[in-house]
């Protein structure tokens, strides 16, 4: 099993808080890898580690062998790694269509001198990847629709269509399945089990345990920030550790 | 895709050909004049849409810029012997590199000092206008009567005239169209959105700035080359931080993000305030007037994608929001 992402006693304080703390662990490739823990355990502020969102404390981050700790956030999706938002940022005041476009585009690129003169090849090549990605998740017939009108069940899907127009390697989903009923998610665990299959990457985050547990190979839990656990579902279920620091220590 | 060709057709039309029939027409140099300043603000207004509009830049200085073009046409027409030709780039160029030596520093400031930032270099470059006498001739401004020569060809005539600055402008303004709609302004729009989640998506969120601030600048280096040549005198006063205002609020009533509101925009707070003459000095108010209520009825102007007051708000909540940052207040 070849890593596709090591982390390495990545620390992360904020003044006094260590929000993430001393976590060392790494994600294979191929994998449907659960990141769980209780509010405020530290999960967003990991992704956000790994995404170049934030800069550790110390420690390191190596994505496919290669240090990435340091890089801005924008190198690293260009490496092959794209994530979503916890609190569901899509660009409001654009259509579907063009949400999805720019994850695209951020990939292939776009500058005022290949907009002016030619660039047809990547405009096709922008809009083929758009197309394909709105069908991915049901959203043709919202297009050209504003992302602001969609309900939050659809929203939730543009963001990942649009992280998936980047074709990355490795996708991080911060609790996708969050505000959703439990109809919807099952779906959503349907469409990302899916993803999986097709060979990609995936490292989700979830704030309560059932959506993980049912689906992903292994999983990691945090709890004030520190490891807890890192194992199969079926041993972390039984982890006194765990089971306290959802049961017990909800300390937010 | 062929209606807007039949929209750029009948505008092209209309620009060409019925707006010249009716000045001539009407054959007087005063409705001549208007036009002219009319398309020379909507170039204005087309610049500084693909700034504030498309990539939600606050931009206070874009009159600076502005005057930059003049200037640096006025002067190497009246004291260098340099004429429309070659003129008009350089005054396009001068106004991009001094906009990118302004965007380096500022361009990761967060937004509401960005804005801060380029009100100062506004009137650091209105100073300088005013006051660098052996270069700007300061507060009597610069005289230039060498008109426009187009490749050894004498402008003179009103109606010739009309035609060089709708025909820069009409060019500048299909550049910034296809600029401002197509998938590069749509990159541009997700800095608007939410700039951290472009960077997420592989964006170079400070080069793209850059980027458009530059552009912008250039096109307003353009429209500030075409105001020295037309109206043959400039002064500091063209170029003062209420022009900048003036710019951005056609903008704003036309609608951030659309650059056909935003034409029509600038036409309306050109045309109104002079079809209102008759009444009198009151016409100020009532153009003051009508564009607050648009601000209040219309909040996304004519055409806009995005509400001002919206926008105004985020603008200003940056502000707030980075104390929790990494860098200070104001740094991302
Ligand atoms: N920018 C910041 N400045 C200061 N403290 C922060 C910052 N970001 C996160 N924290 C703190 O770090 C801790 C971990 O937060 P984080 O958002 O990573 O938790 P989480 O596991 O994602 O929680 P949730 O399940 O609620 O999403 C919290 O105590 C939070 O208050
Ligand atoms: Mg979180």
């Amino acid at each position: 099993m070849t890593p596709i992402l090591e982390l390495d006693h990545l620390t992360r304080a904020f003044g006094g808080l260590k929000a993430v703390d001393d976590v060392t662990t790494q994600v294979n490739q191929g994998e449907l890898f659960g990141l769980i823990g209780p509010n405020g355990a530290g999960k967003t502020t990991l992704f956000n580690l790994i995404s170049g969102f934030t800069p550790p404390s110390s420690g390191e981050v190596r994505f496919k062998g290669e240090v990435i700790t340091g890089l801005s956030a924008h190198k690293i999706a260009h490496k092959g790694m794209s994530r979503t938002f916890q609190n569901l940022r899509v660009f409001p005041n654009m259509t579907v269509f063009d949400n999805i476009s720019v994850g695209a585009l951020g990939m292939i690129g776009v500058g005022p001198m290949s907009s002016l003169f030619g660039g047809k090849a990547r405009a096709k090549e922008i809009s083929e990847r758009s197309y394909e990605m709105l069908e991915r998740v049901g959203l043709a017939d919202h297009a050209d629709d504003l992302a602001a009108n969609l309900s939050y069940g659809k929203r939730k899907y543009l963001e990942i269509a649009r992280a998936l127009a980047m074709k990355p390697e490795l996708l991080i989903l911060d609790e996708p399945a969050a505000g959703m009923n439990d109809s919807e998610t099952t779906e959503l665990a349907q469409f990302i089990t899916g993803l999986n299959k097709e060979g990609l990457t995936i490292m989700l985050v979830e704030h309560d345990m059932g959506l993980v547990m049912g689906i992903c190979e292994r999983l990691v839990v945090l709890a004030s920030g520190r490891k807890i656990a890192d194992d199969v579902p079926a041993v972390v279920r039984q982890d006194p550790g765990v089971l306290e620091a959802y049961l017990g220590g909800d300390e937010g | 895709m062929s209606k807007s060709l039949l929209i750029k057709l009948g505008l092209l039309v209309l620009a060409f050909i019925l707006i010249p029939a009716l000045l001539m027409g009407f054959d007087k140099g005063y409705y001549y004049q208007i036009a002219t300043i009319a398309a020379i603000f909507m170039l204005l207004a087309a610049s500084l849409h693909l700034v504030t509009g498309v990539a939600g830049l606050l931009h206070l200085g874009h009159a600076a810029l502005y005057g930059v073009g003049a200037y640096v046409a006025a002067i190497l027409g009246a004291n260098h012997g340099i004429g429309f030709t070659l003129g008009l780039p350089l005054a396009g160029l001068s106004a991009a590199a001094i906009a990118f030596l302004v965007a380096l520093p500022t361009m990761r400031l967060m937004s509401i000092y960005f804005a801060v930032a380029t009100l100062g270099i506004g009137q650091m470059l209105y100073l300088v206008f005013l006051n660098w006498v052996g270069l700007t001739n300061g507060p009597n401004g610069v005289m230039l009567f060498s008109g426009i020569n187009l490749f050894g060809l004498e402008i003179d005539s009103d109606l010739g005239i009309y035609y060089v600055v709708a025909g820069v402008v009409a060019v500048s303004i299909l550049v910034l169209n296809r600029l401002s709609h197509s998938y590069y302004g749509n990159a541009l729009r997700s800095l608007r959105e939410d700039d951290q989640c472009a960077s997420a998506m592989g964006i170079n969120v400070t080069v793209m700035k850059i980027q458009a601030f530059v552009i912008s600048a250039f096109f307003a280096g353009i429209a500030g080359a075409l105001w020295a040549y037309t109206t043959g005198y400039i002064s500091p006063n063209d170029f003062h931080f209420s022009q900048s205002i003036l710019i951005l609020t056609m903008v704003v009533v036309g609608g951030l993000g659309s650059l056909p509101g935003v034409l029509i925009g600038a036409l309306l707070l050109i045309l109104l305030p002079e079809a209102l003459r008759s009444v009198g000095d009151i016409r100020n108010i009532i153009v003051g007037v009508l564009m607050f209520s648009a601000i209040l009825f219309l909040p996304k102007g004519l055409f806009g994608e995005v509400s001002a007051l919206n926008f105004a708000r985020r603008v200003l909540g940056q502000g707030w929001a980075a104390q929790k940052g990494e860098k200070g207040i104001g740094w991302k």
